[in-house]
């Protein structure tokens, strides 16, 4: 599905992507953790297309192509789609006809019609049983006014209308309660298949619990230092991450 | 400079023309005025950027032009050439001057109960008190070469009076066609409506040249508006004019206590246009509001000049303009509140947000305020620049391409302005027009 190689990327200058290597096959869930400021966003962003970031160094292919090369829509016409760690608000578009321009972009990339709109509508209802969103928020401005959880909750929904088969989740946990968290989660697992790949950035093993990893990666100062199975998280969880920065420190002076 | 003299020479000498021409009316208080005005339009001359009023636009281009002033003779359109300027689905009243003469055979008039409708000039014999009170009493013209212009030339024009609490629920639209198709025309007329206490009306304003060429029509259109007690009036001024054309204009209003003014003024082409929009709240619990939206494009310069006037305690002004600049465009906007030393709680707001589309679209935005009480909350606020990077970078990873994106965002910032208007069918209109000058299916 995704192959990163020797991924190197800088903003403004600052290098923050020292060489990214990871492999994401068809139907596995990777989790990336590590402390604050180490690239976790970056990385998505980058993978995302946002224009700020100048990749110099290494390749990303998605699923045979050159994924570095496309432009921010196409990636996500695609099938490539993030779920901001934090949401813009925009007043004065209203989430549904958004929406409906966004499925209707990724429809006519595939050589598909319109969809109807009362297809359309009927779609929309669905998904937002998934998340449990309602009428009066699908109605509103994009996130505008919205609270942090319900931010993500909308990310998780347009997630779920867009279908897609890259999914890089930017700490959607954060700002959801408990049992937001539990039902953001199960839209997720509802939405995989054999044919779809996540990346689950967070901080918690609480989400791990409910989107179970199959890989769980550490990113510190750009590079990703360590790779295990799901305990990983768990061994993250109970030690921190100090031993992980004194593990990075050996190879850097190695 | 020479061609800027001849049009204002020209003009003083078709003044003589005119008042000759008008037998009985000439001793006329209205009259007497007019001839004022026409002394002190000689005198201060057209104003040009060494005015503080005028520092960012130029009108040279406007009256360098080789003008006729519109000849009174009927007019030879039909209603099937000024069909695509009338409001579809509207039933309206729709008032048509061409050239500024009021032209009976492309009008239609359907409400008859509780309003007077006349042409100005009748109204000059037929409402003389009415008259005599208003006119040229809320346009100050003293100081204002364009006013003085236009007040000197007041012959053409609406006079609409809405009786003591009458709701009207059918607009008047007001419909200035310039026909420059034979020659450069310069149009002036002048509107006064007054509103009776508890009484309740809407407007429309909108002016249109026909110009083959390199004939240019110039149109200066001046409403004085008095709004009595309680009185409600929602005036939208439309400008969507070819390229030919050039648009001075103003609205001078004055409030009396607790009545409301509704102003919309949307531009989305034209040379150069400018609005001067004036509200002295001069009753206390007077509201006023003032919208703009200026989406603009090739070489259209657009001003607008606001004022609200606090006069006394407890009236409320708002303001939102908002502009979209695109190509070599440039956008104006001056907005001055002024709250008089009687004017405790006041609440005054006011805001200008703009967006560069290009690197040679330019705007200058002005914020004056004169507060002259210490009890009043007052605000202003001013912004220029692009569009938020998040924002397009978000739609785009959803699948928009960035035009796309962008047109969705603009449209958005630009609604903000038309939902202000009340009158729906005349707002899906403008915000169609904006969808498709965007480019985009939004539906
Ligand atoms: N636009 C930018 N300009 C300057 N520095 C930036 C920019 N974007 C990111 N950085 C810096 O890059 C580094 C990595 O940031 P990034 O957001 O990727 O971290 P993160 O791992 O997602 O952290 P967190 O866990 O706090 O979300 C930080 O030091 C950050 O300050
Ligand atoms: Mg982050």
């Amino acid at each position: 599905m995704l192959t990163i190689t020797s991924l190197q990327a800088s903003v403004e200058g600052k290098e923050i992507l020292k060489g990214i290597n990871l492999t994401i096959g068809k139907g596995e869930i990777h989790a990336i953790m590590g402390p604050n400021g180490s690239g976790k966003s970056t990385l998505a962003s980058v993978l995302a297309g946002r224009e700020d970031y100048d990749v110099t160094g290494g390749t990303v292919t998605f699923q045979g192509a050159d994924l570095l090369e496309m432009s921010p829509e196409n990636r996500a016409r695609e099938g490539v789609f993030l779920a901001f760690q934090y949401p813009v608000e925009i007043p004065g578009v209203s989430n549904t006809n958004f929406l409906k321009a966004a499925v209707n972009e990724v429809r006519k990339h595939r050589g598909q019609e319109p969809m109807e709109p009362k297809a359309f509508l009927t779609m929309m209802r669905e998904k937002m049983a998934l998340v449990e969103m309602d009428q009066a928020m699908v109605s509103r401005s994009v996130n505008e006014g919205f609270s942090g959880g319900e931010k993500k909750r909308n990310e998780i929904f347009q997630m779920a209308m867009l279908e897609p088969k890259l999914s890089i989740l930017d700490e959607t946990d954060s700002g959801l309660d408990i049992d937001a968290l539990k039902i953001v989660a199960n839209g997720v697992n509802k939405l995989r298949s054999k044919e779809t790949s996540t990346i689950v950035i967070t901080h918690y093993q609480r989400l791990l619990d409910y989107i179970v990893p199959d890989f769980v990666h550490v990113l510190y100062k750009g590079r990703i230092v360590k790779s295990g199975g799901k305990e990983l998280a768990l061994e993250l969880e109970a030690k921190g991450y100090d031993w992980i920065k004194d593990l990075a420190q050996e190879e850097v002076t190695a | 400079m020479s061609e800027v003299l001849n049009l204002q020479e020209k003009l003083v000498k078709e003044f003589a023309l005119v008042e000759g021409a008008l037998n009985g009316q000439a001793k006329t208080p209205v009259h007497a005025i007019r001839k004022q005005a026409m002394k002190r339009f000689a005198e201060l001359g057209f104003p040009t950027i060494r005015h503080e009023e005028w520092k960012y636009t130029n009108i040279m281009p406007v009256v360098k032009n080789d003008y006729v002033l519109a000849p009174q003779s009927s007019t030879t359109l039909t209603k099937a050439d000024i069909e695509p300027f009338l409001m579809p689905d509207v039933k309206a009243n729709v008032l048509v001057f061409v050239n500024g003469a009021y032209a009976a055979n492309l009008s239609t008039i359907i409400s008859t109960k509780n309003v007077e409708i006349l042409p100005l000039v009748e109204a000059f014999t037929k409402k003389t008190v009415i008259v005599e009170q208003h006119f040229a009493q809320i346009a100050a013209w003293q100081n204002d070469a364009m006013l003085a212009l236009n007040t000197a030339f007041a012959l053409n024009g609406a006079y609409i009076e809405i009786a003591k609490g009458a709701v009207v629920e059918e607009p008047f639209h007001l419909l200035f066609v310039n026909d420059s198709r034979a020659q450069s025309t310069f149009a002036p007329a002048r509107n006064l409506i007054v509103v009776g206490a508890n009484a309740e009306a809407t407007i429309v304003e909108s002016a249109h040249t026909l110009a083959t060429g390199e004939n240019v029509g110039f149109t200066n259109v001046v409403s004085e508006v008095v709004l009595a007690d309680n009185a409600r009036l929602h005036h939208y001024k439309i400008q969507n004019d070819v390229e030919q054309s050039h648009f001075i204009g103003a609205l001078y209003a004055h409030q009396e206590a607790t009545s409301v003014l509704n102003t919309v003024v949307v531009t989305l082409s034209g040379g150069i246009v400018r609005n001067n929009l004036s509200a002295v709240l001069a009753g206390k619990g007077a509201d006023t509001h003032f919208y703009g939206l200026y989406l603009v494009n090739g070489k259209t310069l657009v001003d607008n000049h606001t004022l609200a006037d606090h006069a006394v305690a407890h009236c409320t002004s708002n303001e939102l303009y908002k502009g979209i600049m695109d190509d070599r465009s440039t956008g104006v906007f001056n907005g001055k509140i002024m709250v008089r030393a009687d004017a405790q709680k006041t609440l005054a707001y006011q805001s200008n947000r703009n967006i560069l589309m290009s690197p040679h679209a330019t705007v200058n935005t002005k914020p004056q305020l004169e507060i002259f009480a210490d009890d009043v909350k007052c605000s202003h606020g001013c912004t220029a620049g692009q569009l938020d990077d998040e924002s397009v970078f978000y739609l785009r990873a959803r699948g928009l391409d960035k035009e796309q994106a962008q047109a969705l965002l603009l449209y958005a910032f630009a609604g903000e302005i038309t939902e202000k208007i009340g009158l729906e069918p005349l707002r899906e209109r403008l915000e169609t027009i904006i969808a498709e000058r965007l480019h985009q299916e939004l539906v």
